[in-house]
């Protein structure tokens, strides 16, 4: 199968560079790293359930932290994925309270996605039909394919490592998320275009 | 049949859109997060003093006007526990009327003479040294969003202030 044209360059690509510039000396590309990820970032803490404030307070940290260690990063090109780990460990952190800190390999699922029913009256009729098809997956697909949806497809495999997804989770094969929804979608004539 | 083993391929590409779609719609990105996110990064990065803006309600609103009011003397005045600085926007000079709007000319004040004031904007910084008396000119700076960052170069005591950001 021919694989459809992308951009030759990821998101995690442009971020990993304006960040190793960043490191360099160009203390201005650090603003083109928060214009880059920062939809990434804000879709993988609203996935984890947070409030809108706990999310923007974790994506926050986040980057401070990401500044405070510059220095100390390993690879610099995997600055997307280092931020999406921090952002949803920051969000569980906040939201159960500093009482309880969780270690790198304990970050629990991601609940569900809910939308706001405020937000679900504005759904165009398509996407009232994608959400009641996204609503059948499991939670943890739905969570990969929010975030990566906000991804180029390059960046899909250390976006769903970045989660905690088993590797091969998905990219450059699809998985089982995108099977699924295609899957669902397919059985669907209202959906069909 | 498809097989979750198999590429991704158009398809799927298609689906993932329309999940970006929907989630775009539900629930954006709030519009200025990427902004607050970069000045908490200046403000930390600097070990800076936020200065308090004292008022805020002609320079915002100044663009729209800018057309009909070809010499605004709006002014806003930032205060800070070290120093207190006041600017004021209005079209750079140039020789063709036509660039009048494009660029903006930054007039200000500060308490501190000999102070060295950075304009943080879109396009990068701009820094110019105050006179004796406190004044500075930024004479080429952007329309939109700027903040200022205030340093003391003959008083390492002073921590370096930053003014929240305004239009220009």
């Amino acid at each position: 199968m021919t694989p459809t044209p992308t951009a030759p360059d990821g998101l995690g690509t442009l971020a990993g560079r304006a960040f190793a510039a960043y490191r360099a000396g160009e203390r201005e590309r650090l603003s083109e790293l928060v214009d880059i990820v920062t939809p990434v970032l804000w879709n993988a803490a609203r996935s984890q359930g947070g409030a809108p404030a706990t999310c923007e307070d974790a994506i926050q940290t986040a980057f401070l932290q990401l500044v405070d260690r510059a220095d100390s990063i390993n690879e610099p090109a995997a600055v997307l994925g280092w931020l999406v780990v921090v952002v949803k460990r920051e969000v569980w952190r906040l939201a159960r309270g500093a009482r309880r800190e969780f270690g790198v390999e304990e970050v629990p699922e991601a609940p569900a996605q809910q939308l706001d029913p405020e937000a679900q009256t504005i759904l165009s009729e398509r996407q009232r039909v994608l959400w009641s098809h996204v609503a059948t997956l499991t939670p943890r697909c739905q969570e990969l394919l929010r975030v990566i949806a906000f991804a180029d497809r390059p960046d899909y495999a250390a976006i769903a490592e970045s989660l905690g997804m088993p590797v091969g989770s998905i990219g450059p094969t699809r998985g089982r998320c995108l099977q699924k929804l295609r899957t669902t979608l397919g059985t669907d004539p209202g959906w069909a275009v | 049949m498809t097989s979750h083993t198999d590429a991704i391929d158009a398809r799927d590409i298609a689906n993932l859109n329309q999940v970006r779609d929907l989630f775009r719609h539900a629930d954006p990105v709030p519009s200025d997060l990427a902004e607050r996110i970069k000045f908490a990064i200046t403000v930390h990065a600097l070990h800076a003093e936020v200065a308090e803006l004292m008022d805020s309600s002609l320079l915002t609103t100044r663009s729209v006007d800018a057309k009909v009011e070809p010499t605004p003397t709006d002014s806003v005045t930032f205060t800070a526990a070290a120093v207190s600085l006041m600017v004021s926007a209005g079209p750079a000079e140039s020789d063709a009327i036509d660039d009048a709007d494009e660029r903006v000319r930054v007039d200000g004040w500060v308490t501190t003479p000999g102070a060295q004031i950075e304009a943080v904007t879109t396009e990068g910084s701009s820094t110019v040294i105050s006179d004796a008396n406190g004044r500075f000119v930024l004479d080429d700076l952007p329309h939109g969003p700027v903040h200022f960052v205030v340093t003391d170069p003959g008083n390492e005591d002073m921590r370096p202030v930053i003014t929240p950001t305004i239009q220009i």
